[in-house]
């Protein structure tokens, strides 16, 4: 899967979530980017992502994932 | 009260408890909310908008979620997130309600067990569809 797929899916997460489709994820997302980006719905987008992607994030990286770019990162590494 | 850890909870756990909505409950419920909506609280204005008497606040019967949660399924190490609630059929004062709750996914990143419920009163008519996320905590 290419980045670009991957952040294509990653915003289909997003909009969910955040019940917004104007949502345009970059490398430089956090959640001071997305008003309802709160501790809950890191839960939910983790739990989402996870099911999206068929893979498991440890604990060490939901808490720290510092944005969407790193959590990309995660994503390559896991479905290569 | 149960104390189960996360590592216990496996997808098809069921928990239920039986509770009887009593006045006592309304009038709590009543002063706790400031919720005077007759309706709930007055007997001749429910009957004259088609009910046979008054009916018991939703958010009432929805608090049994916290409950199950917090005192069946998972119980003691309970954090709830979110839930969700339809309400379905009217409850009334002197309703026998059983809540019943079944474990419907488990997401192990973060700990966090999400519930489908229902309750269904005497006659065995649902009267809430709903579900809950919580948190086991450690």
């Amino acid at each position: 899967m290419t980045r670009k797929e991957i952040f294509e899916r990653l915003e289909e997460v997003f909009h969910d979530i955040f019940d917004d489709s104007g949502i345009v994820l970059k490398d430089t997302t956090t959640a001071e980017d997305i008003e309802d980006w709160d501790s809950l719905e890191h839960i939910n987008l983790v739990v989402a992502v996870e099911k999206c992607f068929g893979i498991k994030f440890t604990m060490g990286e939901v808490t720290g994932m510092k944005n969407v770019g790193e959590m990309a990162d995660i994503i390559e590494e896991r479905v290569k | 009260m149960n104390y189960f850890r996360y590592e216990d909870i496996q997808v098809g756990m069921e928990q239920e408890y039986c509770v009887r909505i009593t006045d006592d409950m309304m009038e709590r419920f009543k002063d706790i909310t400031g919720d005077c909506n007759p309706l709930h609280t007055d007997e001749k204005f429910a009957e004259a908008h088609g009910y046979p008497k008054r009916i018991a606040y939703g958010m009432l019967t929805a608090s049994f979620l916290s409950t199950l949660a917090g005192v069946y399924l998972p119980g003691e190490r309970s954090l709830i997130q979110s839930v969700e609630i339809k309400f379905v059929r009217p409850v009334y004062i002197g309703d026998v309600l059983r809540v019943h709750g079944v474990v419907h996914e488990i997401n192990d990143t973060v700990r966090q067990i999400v519930l489908k419920v229902d309750i269904t009163n005497q006659k065995k008519e649902k009267v809430v569809r709903g579900g809950g996320k919580s948190r086991c905590v450690g």
